[in-house]
């Protein structure tokens, strides 16, 4: 059915997510079952998702030590100089 | 010794936050460093993920603690700090970003701020697919408009629930799930299929 398709291609990352509601989920199955390119989608974004949350970053990164810089500056004029933490 | 529960211990650092931000909005900058310090890392972290930058990333860190500080008296504990501090954050990045679209030169994302070394137990031949996907992934997100950037970044690489992630953005939650979807369209397009398929989802 060309609505359930286009419901369905909107709906694609609620349904990996696990944000769709049962019936909801129910309607988006059945619909991929008969449909190729919305079963490609869906295994498509599970594996974009999957990577993207791969990606993580440079490890160990830690904050600057100046970045309360501009607090202590300004936080000077309202009540003395900060201690450090 | 009987070692506290988890949740009483969750429960003793929502106690202490609490304090730490009364004395911060009556003016006492060390609560305020104490209180935000715990999530300087993460918030230098996605500033760098959202900007690529790291001179950048630092500037804008400083200006969003400053903002935070000079803000501290509005703050309702309605949100929690984090979310509140992280909403500052995006903004202070999108402006950053704004900046500098209107500069002639932009600067790219670097390639060395979104990618970690490949876990330990992957296979050798999987390394190399996972380095190109990499790749590829830090490229597609570059080429994101920023407020799809956020959306990904906050949801997917940050781990944020959908919820966290609108009330950081200032979205509903409707409207930031159709623009996490959208992203994510969008770098499934540039990125390819095939790419996707060899990533061991």
């Amino acid at each position: 059915m060309p609505d359930d398709h286009r419901w369905a291609q909107l709906h694609l990352s609620h349904y990996v997510d696990g944000e769709l509601s049962p019936r909801g989920r129910r309607r988006l199955e059945r619909h991929a079952r008969d449909c190729p390119d919305c079963g490609r989608a869906i295994r498509a974004m599970r594996a974009l998702v999957y990577a993207i949350q791969g990606l993580g970053g440079p490890a160990g990164v830690r904050a600057p030590a100046t970045i309360f810089d501009r607090v202590r500056l300004a936080g000077g004029a309202r009540s003395g100089p900060p201690e450090r933490v | 010794m009987i070692r506290p529960l988890a949740g009483q211990r969750a429960g003793d650092q929502q106690d202490n936050e609490a304090r730490l931000i009364a004395r911060a909005k009556a003016g006492d900058a060390a609560a305020f460093e104490r209180l935000s310090g715990a999530y300087a890392d993460r918030l230098f972290m996605l500033l760098l993920r959202l900007l690529g930058d790291r001179g950048e990333a630092e500037d804008v860190a400083q200006e969003v603690m400053l903002r935070a500080w000079r803000a501290i008296g509005s703050f309702k504990s309605r949100s929690s700090y984090f979310t509140w501090l992280y909403r500052i954050a995006v903004n202070e990045a999108n402006r950053a970003l704004e900046r500098r679209a209107r500069r002639p030169a932009s600067v790219p994302i670097g390639p060395d701020t979104l990618q970690l070394p490949a876990a330990s137990s992957d296979e050798p031949a999987n390394r190399a697919e996972n380095r190109e996907l990499r790749a590829a992934l830090v490229r597609a997100l570059d080429e994101l408009p920023p407020d799809l950037r956020i959306a990904v970044v906050l949801r997917d690489v940050e781990g944020l629930s959908t919820q966290d992630a609108a009330d950081v953005v200032g979205v509903s939650q409707a409207a930031f799930k159709s623009r996490l979807h959208q992203a994510r369209l969008r770098v499934r397009a540039a990125v390819g299929d095939a790419a996707l398929a060899g990533s061991g989802a």
